[in-house]
């Protein structure tokens, strides 16, 4: 994520960032340099998503440092917003709007003729299969719909970078599935998609990269498997197996003296292991299974998710999540 | 496939007149049909009702004639835009920064690739024209029926043969430019403070002090640059302190300088504003 050999007219740039509100802190000295791709920012409420969100949007100037999104300083609004589509949490339409001219009137005031404002309104809307509700006001538009709507407008105008507030509140699974496949096609045409939500597992599923906050510090950033390995020093990996045998493949196990730690399951059919070292761990676990002819159902790393990286690092920071 | 292709670089007078009929197109239904037009409607045409009594129930031999009525009708009216185009004005114009603050919208404009500059004048037209339209019809509306008492026949030869014409021009002229200088003073108020109260009762006050100001503060004002455009004089208050009149050429020039330099400093905090709407 901080490759100096990125073009920084490709990139989302913080510089040693802080935004104060008068004296409560948004953000304080964050550095990134963000590629394109889905960039998940995590952190509860209070930790600084918002504000790093609409710094990033230009609705927010920073109170130091210097921010660059696709080598466009956001004070230039009038060039930012050409590039930049924000979907915010909040309604910004009157509810005797129609979905159509919500967006149709929002590419106006970008300066789109009738008939171009038209045709990427249209097309905006069958992207987020919207087209049917089109003529229907907002105002009778359930939650999810909403969302979708918003999210047209977003992408209305082709921007390279897209902002997204909780972007799967309210969605049902379907339509979350369908965004969520936006989202990806998005960032494979090379767009920057970054997302902030509350919920882990969504962000660790659709993110590329991520950004943990608390309480207005960068606590970590880049690929979650990245991050993970950061903290194996102090929180060694958790490797559930479910065996026939896990006595046998324990004991096997800690001939090794990688292997730290091995909890059977009360049930006798899995085990806990934990590692520092996986790289060495799986091909002597595959080894110990070859041998003693064990049958293996299922492994999985327990703990590296977002969700466990985030406690980790807050935890080790004395702070509760 | 349709694909974005506006040049935002330059400024670019093409595309920031379809950014203001973009602006215009929302704003001028928020204006004429929002809840703040009827509160509008209300000031404007609550006076037309009243005179509306008053051309039913007034007997023209109560006054000497119809040049008393012209007397009257000026005073009437410079009531009328101290108080009606005052009042709606503000709620127009203090409205269209400070309402969308409230409702946590202003960033469906401030998203877009729009000069903060052009959103203000966007605004600043749809709210004028608003209320240049509302209120010349009350303009028009309250001069006809202010002449009624005296009958159809004399207020047709008034308007037609007379100078009625002429002066109901320049009083719809006194409401345009009214709309047009109290408006962008209340546009700057609505971006600069939270509190329309404050704001209204400190620019009523030093409007309604304008008699007794000093000369050179007079100038910082409306009210001075719209006496000067009355066709019929009005009455000197009581301590009143006189100023040299200035010619109607320069009364419309100063205001519109006034109304500029005011929208210009409007601009500038547009463009210094921040939104924050998130949880942090």
């Amino acid at each position: 994520m901080s490759d100096t050999t990125v073009d920084p007219n490709d990139c989302i740039i913080f510089d040693n960032v802080s935004k104060f509100y008068g004296d409560v802190l948004g953000i304080n000295r964050v550095t990134l340099t963000l590629e394109p791709g889905i960039t998940g920012l995590v952190g509860p409420n209070g930790s600084g998503k918002s504000t790093l969100m609409n710094l990033t949007a230009g609705l927010l100037r920073p109170t130091e440092g210097d921010i660059r999104i696709l080598g466009l300083a956001p004070r230039d609004s009038h060039l930012l917003f050409d590039k930049v589509g924000y979907c915010t949490q909040y309604d910004s339409f009157p509810g005797s709007m129609t979905g159509h001219d919500f967006i149709y009137s929002y590419l106006r005031i970008h300066g789109y003729g009738h008939q171009q404002a038209d045709a990427l309104t249209w097309q905006a809307l069958e992207r987020v299969s919207l087209k049917e509700a089109a003529r229907r006001k907002v105002g009778g538009f359930s939650k999810g719909m909403r969302q979708r709507v918003r999210l047209a407008q977003a992408i209305s105008h082709d921007p390279q970078v897209l902002v997204l507030d909780e972007p799967l509140n309210g969605l049902d699974p379907m339509a979350r599935a369908e965004v969520i496949a936006i989202f990806q096609d998005l960032a494979q045409e090379g767009r920057h998609v970054i997302i902030s939500s509350h919920i882990l597992h969504e962000v660790d599923m659709i993110s590329d990269q991520v950004v943990l906050l608390s309480g207005g510090y960068v606590v970590a950033e880049g690929d979650i498997s990245g991050v993970r390995s950061e903290t194996m020093d102090e929180h060694p990996i958790q490797v559930l197996i479910r065996c026939d045998a896990p006595s046998k493949l324990a004991s096997k196990l800690f001939e090794n003296d990688f292997v730290l730690e091995a909890t059977l399951h009360e049930d006798r059919r899995g085990l806990m292991v934990r590692t520092r070292e996986p790289d060495r761990f799986y091909p002597l676990l595959n080894d110990a299974v070859a041998q003693q002819g064990i049958d293996i159902e299922t492994v999985r790393i327990a703990d590296g998710d977002v969700r466990a990286v985030y406690k980790y690092l807050i935890t080790s920071e004395g702070e509760a999540q | 496939m349709t694909t974005a292709t506006l040049d935002h670089s330059t400024f670019d007078w093409a595309l920031a007149r379809r950014q203001i009929q973009g602006i215009l197109r929302l704003e001028l239904r928020a204006c004429l049909l929002g809840r703040r037009a009827f509160v509008t409607y209300f000031l404007a045409f609550g006076p037309v009702a009243l005179m509306t009594m008053f051309a039913m129930f007034s007997d023209a031999a109560e006054f000497e004639g119809i040049a008393t009525g012209m007397e009257i009708f000026a005073a009437f009216f410079h009531g009328y835009v101290r108080t009606s185009i005052f009042l709606g004005t503000l709620i127009l114009f203090m409205s269209l920064f400070r309402s969308e603050v409230l409702r946590k919208s202003l960033h469906y404009y401030l998203l877009t690739p729009v000069r903060r500059e052009v959103l203000v004048a966007g605004k600043f037209f749809a709210a004028l024209i608003a209320s240049i339209v509302v209120f010349s019809i009350a303009t028009v509306a309250l001069y006809i029926l202010a002449f009624m008492p005296w009958g159809v026949g004399e207020v047709s030869r008034h308007l037609f043969q007379g100078p009625g014409l002429g002066d109901l021009l320049s009083y719809v002229g006194i409401a345009a430019l009214a709309s047009t200088g109290y408006g962008a003073v209340f546009l700057l108020a609505g971006v600069m403070l939270r509190n329309p109260v404050v704001a209204a009762v400190i620019i009523w006050s030093w409007e309604a002090a304008n008699f007794i100001l000093p000369v050179l503060l007079k100038k910082i004002s409306v009210i001075f640059y719209l006496e000067a455009l009355y066709p019929v004089p009005l009455p000197t208050e009581v301590f009143a302190v006189i100023a040299d009149p200035i010619s109607p050429f320069l009364a419309i020039f100063g205001l519109l300088v006034f109304t500029v330099a005011v929208l210009a400093v409007a601009a500038f905090q547009v463009k210094r504003m921040e939104v924050n709407y998130g949880d942090d």
